[in-house]
């Protein structure tokens, strides 16, 4: 009876855990890009965009962040039943959203680890106490050598040469490290040698494992080959024009994106 | 520099002397110099002073190269600078004319100087604030170590005449006088600065400091700082207080030190709120002293061993002191007993009507509010006192008293009171375990009280034109707060008979109020604050001993019926006995509270706080009165026009670091040079915060071979801000080398520039020089300039340049906030990452000083978008 029940409970606290586009339409500086897009992810899931160059990929991940340049002009997305539009970027990332950049930005001067950990203590409520920071730094050590950092790598400045591959990991690192409930990874892999994607990868399983939602955008299906995600979409032209599991994207890796396109005027 | 921004404004309806009719014989007796430039100006500075003959020269023929020499006008705007509007030299007599208004400086202590042969400079400080004095002492110590390796460091008028050789031989040999039209005024108006000089082979590890220096002399706009570093020596100069959570005394209530910031008004020692003009915080290692008083159980003062209180000696173990000659005192100087002054701010500002702005609601994201007047005559004032003690309010629309049931009499009074002030009568309540409740259903009286006062019990507290009203108003509502919460103890005791008014209140704020209110109806009354077991700490102001008298009339009820009664007969017995006296004394300006416990901890790298107040650099810290740090300040648009020499001889090593952060406007054009011999090493660290325009050059003359030079600064322009600064470097010797890193921050509209000059000479072979300029850029109404001016004439020489301008970019910003992070922490983040390779170079506490300044400027910047 009160296993019935409790049951029941974690259902409802899980199915709570969602984040979920509505319709979602789009636009910058006038220009339309999203042009209805409606996904629901959960906690938990792996869930993959796939698509052509300029389909609308990158700006999904922009608008879910609150990149100020963007104008949503109807739809809404909704964290856990509640709308996110109004909030700052920094009040999204409290409330446990998570962007892996394309090109993450360089900050010269400033401490990867500190960085981070103010980052940490503003998401999560912490202070620069002794103990919390202690707390932290344990955490990162933990985190950096699961992901096979060099424990020197924090003390460096936040993305300032870094090569590509080291700055794509540090952004899977400080997603590890954040614990948020839903991560968007744009283009996680793009630019990388085979060696690069299979860490990546690696480091993106092991964040799926931790039971973070997460988005994989990528242009290229290759970094699914050491992925297993639960959903593969197809984006075309500010749409999501297929849904399906894994074998989408064999299809993909087989077909390309031909099919989708034909109907679209190219230019 | 308190002292000589007094004097200008005091100075303003002085009629102008007709310097013709001065008979120069009599110079001693002169005591005003008038504001204003001419021969006469400069050669009354020179007698006055009693100068060598060769000085007297030397200012003549810098006052003619000044008069010849036109304003320069490649740089910053100038042109506000009016020379016949300002005063060039004050004398001693005008100080002691000014220390008027310090009554209490003693005349002992002014002929102790006078013995001690303190030059004018000091004297002058003396008649300012006599903290100089008591600080002077403190560093014996440190000159010791000075004297005790032969290093003299002292005021620039005492060098001249202990150590006239030494000082003929560099004084303007290094900025000549013929140098630039401020330095040619230099030459004839300088007065005051520091005279450093390292002997030969004397290594010394101690900064030479500001503070010291300060003590030694007051530095003046047209201060002189020469330095001397003998052959294989080394020196460190520095241009350049409280811990965290001190309570400073601010126009209302009282703040935790750390949050007080430029702007903001604080009571002084001269009893009355002047405004904080600078801030600093720095890390302190040594002693910290703590200190405890008679009159708040509460109050411990924890303070650097060097920090000046205002204080009355002990005159006689046992008994109280009969005189009350308050005088500053270094902390680690005052002993168990001594007395510490709290200042009354006896201001008034009564009116018989109020007109009030109350807020009811929110519609449409905005608070409703409407306008209320009423009269504040005595008997509401008495109706404040019962709210105080005995009132609340409920959901912002009733206002509830309640009494105990013998004390019907007042009551009644409350229902007169609402009747009269809010036109309403209070509903009144059935008794209730002994307590009868009165119920008034205004919503303009609710919203009234609460915005005015609070409503719960622990955050009630008085307004400021409760604060300042007349004292026959305040003693109304003290009678109301009493006749609420009040009583009397009377008890007998072994050793005698224990009198004791009290008012009992939750709320820290409001029992320190009311000790204050009683102040001003010249009652002295202590605060004993209770831990209780889950509940709030509650606060007693309690009045007794040679008080109680005074407090009986100010709060004497009439025996209307028998619990008054008691109090009555109470009070009438009181009349008769002979009382006990108070352990404090009250006079017009200051109550004074002997030092129950002072004790010392050996601290390390703690933050201590401590910031300039205009005028009276004082303030009250923990109740009583405190000196601010030394540091000079300027009055509004003044001029400041320093020379700064400094002779690095063979193999020696010196640092001269500048940290500057003034609030006030200031044209602040300096000249600042150093010439270096064989195997020399210069450094010149410079940090510029705030200031109206500062024209900042630092030059190194690299003569000798093998010499070097590292300049490294660092400016922050914030609006109305001009900062021009940078570096001059000449190369003669070989193998001379020469760092320049300049890092200008510039926002809220404010302008930084570099400017440059780094010249290689013909002959300074294998001369290498890198000069460095990065430039952060916050907004699109600020400004970054670089004019790097190059000249090399020796082929053999190597020269490096680097500049970069770099800007805030909203990707930036958004890749930042996308991680948790506000704007303004994420802007501060990119600013100190932009400075982090030069943070380690200057000082910590000017660090952790810009630190809180970048952030303060980046959430200014977030609140305008």
């Amino acid at each position: 009876m009160l296993g019935s029940q409790a049951k029941r409970v974690i259902l409802v606290v899980f199915l709570k855990e969602i984040l979920e586009f509505k319709d979602l339409h789009a636009s910058i500086e006038g220009k339309e890009i999203l042009k209805g897009v409606s996904l629901k992810v959960r906690k938990g899931e792996l869930h993959s965009i796939m698509g052509p160059n300029g389909s609308g990929k990158s700006t999904l991940s922009s608008v879910l962040m609150g990149h100020p340049y963007y104008e949503v002009t109807s739809g809404d997305v909704l964290l856990d039943g509640e709308s996110i539009l109004e909030w700052s970027p920094d009040e999204r990332a409290r409330k446990g959203l998570f962007l892996a950049f394309q090109y993450p930005f360089e900050v010269p001067g400033v401490k990867f680890s500190t960085f981070l950990r103010n980052s940490y203590n503003s998401i999560h409520k912490k202070t620069n106490s002794l103990q919390d920071v202690a707390a932290f730094q344990k955490l990162l050590k933990e985190k950096m050598k699961d992901l096979s950092f060099d424990e020197s790598f924090s003390s460096r400045y936040l993305n300032a040469g870094f090569s590509g591959g080291e700055k794509k990991r540090a952004e899977i690192l400080q997603l590890m490290v954040l614990q948020p409930k839903f991560a968007v990874l744009d283009e996680i892999d793009s630019g990388l040698d085979i060696d690069a994607v299979k860490s990546v990868a690696s480091a993106v399983q092991k964040a799926h494992k931790e039971g973070i939602g997460l988005l994989v955008i990528t242009h290229y299906q290759r970094i699914l080959h050491y992925l297993k995600p639960d959903f593969v979409h197809v984006m075309v032209d500010g749409k999501i024009v297929e849904s399906g599991g894994k074998e989408l994207a064999l299809k993909l890796e087989e077909k390309g994106y031909a099919e989708y396109v034909k109907g679209v005027v190219l230019g | 520099m308190l002292f000589l921004v007094e004097s200008v404004e005091r100075i303003e309806d002085i009629p102008s002397i007709d310097l013709n009719k001065y008979d120069f014989k009599d110079a001693a007796k002169v005591k005003k110099i008038p504001k204003g430039l001419s021969i006469e100006t400069v050669k009354l500075i020179s007698k006055l002073k009693q100068e060598p003959e060769w000085m007297l020269e030397h200012r003549l023929k810098s006052f003619n190269e000044f008069l010849r020499r036109p304003m320069p006008v490649w740089g910053a705007d100038l042109s506000g600078i009016d020379f016949q509007e300002m005063y060039y030299y004050i004398t001693p007599e005008m100080a002691a004319e000014n220390a008027k208004n310090w009554e209490d400086v003693p005349g002992e202590i002014k002929d102790t100087f006078e013995k001690l042969g303190i030059p004018e400079a000091e004297r002058k400080y003396l008649a300012g604030s006599v903290a100089q004095y008591e600080s002077t002492s403190v560093y014996a110590n440190v000159k010791k170590i000075y004297d005790d390796l032969g290093v003299i460091f002292m005021d620039m008028d005492s060098a001249l005449k202990k150590h006239p050789d030494l000082v003929k031989k560099y004084f303007m040999k290094c900025v000549p006088y013929t140098d630039n039209k401020f330095a040619a005024l230099h030459g004839a108006v300088w007065s005051g600065g520091s005279f450093l000089y390292v002997p030969k082979g004397v290594k010394v590890d101690l900064p030479f400091q500001t503070y010291f220096r300060m003590n030694a002399a007051n530095e003046g706009q047209f201060e002189h700082t020469l330095i001397v570093a003998e052959e294989g020596s080394e020196g460190h100069y520095v241009e350049g207080c409280f811990v965290k959570g001190t309570p400073v005394k601010t126009e209302t209530s009282d703040k935790p030190i750390e949050e007080v910031t430029v702007g903001e008004k604080v009571l002084t020692h001269e009893n009355r709120f002047k405004t904080v003009y600078h801030t600093q915080v720095r890390p302190y290692s040594g002693k910290l002293y703590s200190v405890t008083y008679y009159g708040d159980s509460k109050a411990e003062i924890k303070a650097t061993e060097e920090h000046p209180f205002l204080v009355v000696k002990k005159e006689r173990a046992e008994y109280k002191n009969t005189t009350w000659n308050p005088d500053w005192s270094p902390v680690n100087n005052i002993q168990k007993g001594d007395y510490l002054a709290m200042p009354i701010d006896r201001e008034v500002m009564s009116s018989d009507v109020r007109v009030f702005n109350v807020n009811f609601g929110k519609s449409k994201g905005k608070f409703n509010s409407f306008t209320l007047a009423l009269r504040t005559d005595k008997d509401f004032f008495r109706l404040l006192g019962y709210y105080l003690s005995e009132g609340t309010t409920i959901g912002g629309h009733y206002v509830s008293f309640t009494f105990n049931v013998k004390e019907k009499e007042y009551l009644e009074d409350v229902k007169f009171l609402l009747l009269k002030y809010f036109e309403k009568e209070p509903i009144q309540g059935k008794i209730r375990n002994n307590g009868i409740s009165l119920t008034l259903c205004s919503t303009k009286a609710a919203r009234f009280f609460n915005s005015e006062f609070n409503h719960h019990a622990h955050t009630k507290q008085l307004p400021l034109w409760v604060i300042h009203e007349s004292p026959e108003k305040q003693a109304e509502l003290i009678k109301g707060f009493w006749r609420g919460d009040g009583s009397y103890m009377y008890q007998q005791y072994s050793w005698g008979i224990k009198r004791m008014f009290r008012m009992n209140t939750v709320s820290s704020t409001l029992a320190r109020q009311l000790r204050d209110v009683l102040l001003r109806l010249d009652v002295f009354a202590g605060i004993n604050s209770q831990e209780r077991a889950n509940k709030h700490v509650m606060h007693t102001v309690y009045v007794g001993g040679s008080f109680l008298q005074k407090f009986a009339n100010v709060v004497n009820a009439q025996p209307v019926n028998e619990f008054a009664v008691e109090r009555q007969i109470a009070l009438q017995k009181l009349s008769q006995a002979s009382l006990a006296k108070s352990y404090a004394h009250i006079t017009e300006k200051y109550a004074f509270v002997p030092v129950k416990t002072i004790s010392f901890e050996e601290v390390v790298d703690l933050p201590v706080y401590n910031f300039s107040v205009d005028e009276d650099e004082s303030y009250v810290a923990g109740g009583v009165a405190v000196h601010n740090c030394t540091a000079p300040k300027y009055t509004t648009n003044s001029l400041h026009s320093a020379i700064v020499e400094i002779f690095v001889h063979d193999n020696a090593k010196m640092r001269y670091t500048t940290v500057q952060n003034w609030s006030k406007n200031v044209y602040n054009l300096n000249t600042k040079r150093a010439i270096v011999d064989k195997n020399a090493k210069m450094e010149w660290v410079g940090g510029s915060l705030g200031s109206k325009l500062t024209m900042l050059y630092p030059m190194t003359i690299l003569k000798g071979d093998n010499s070097s030079a590292s300049h490294l600064n660092i400016a922050f322009g914030t609006s109305d801000t001009w900062k021009d600064g940078g570096a001059k470097v000449l190369h003669i010797g070989k193998n001379t080398t020469s760092k320049v890193i300049a890092k200008s921050i510039s926002s809220g509209g404010g302008v930084s520039v570099y400017r440059g000059l780094l010249r290689i000479n013909a002959g300074a072979l294998n001369a290498k020089s890198h000069v460095q300029c990065d430039a952060l850029i916050l907004d699109k109404d600020s400004r970054s300039d670089t004019y790097p001016h190059n000249e090399i004439y020796e082929p053999t020489a190597s020269f490096t340049h680097e500049a970069s301008v770099g800007k805030i970019s909203d990707e930036q910003l958004f890749y930042m906030m996308s991680r948790g992070l506000n704007e303004a922490d994420a802007r501060s983040m990119i600013v100190l990452g932009f400075l982090d390779d030069v943070m380690k170079e200057i000082p910590l506490e000017f660090s952790v000083e810009l630190n809180r300044l970048i952030h303060l400027e980046m959430e200014k910047l977030g609140a305008v978008g």
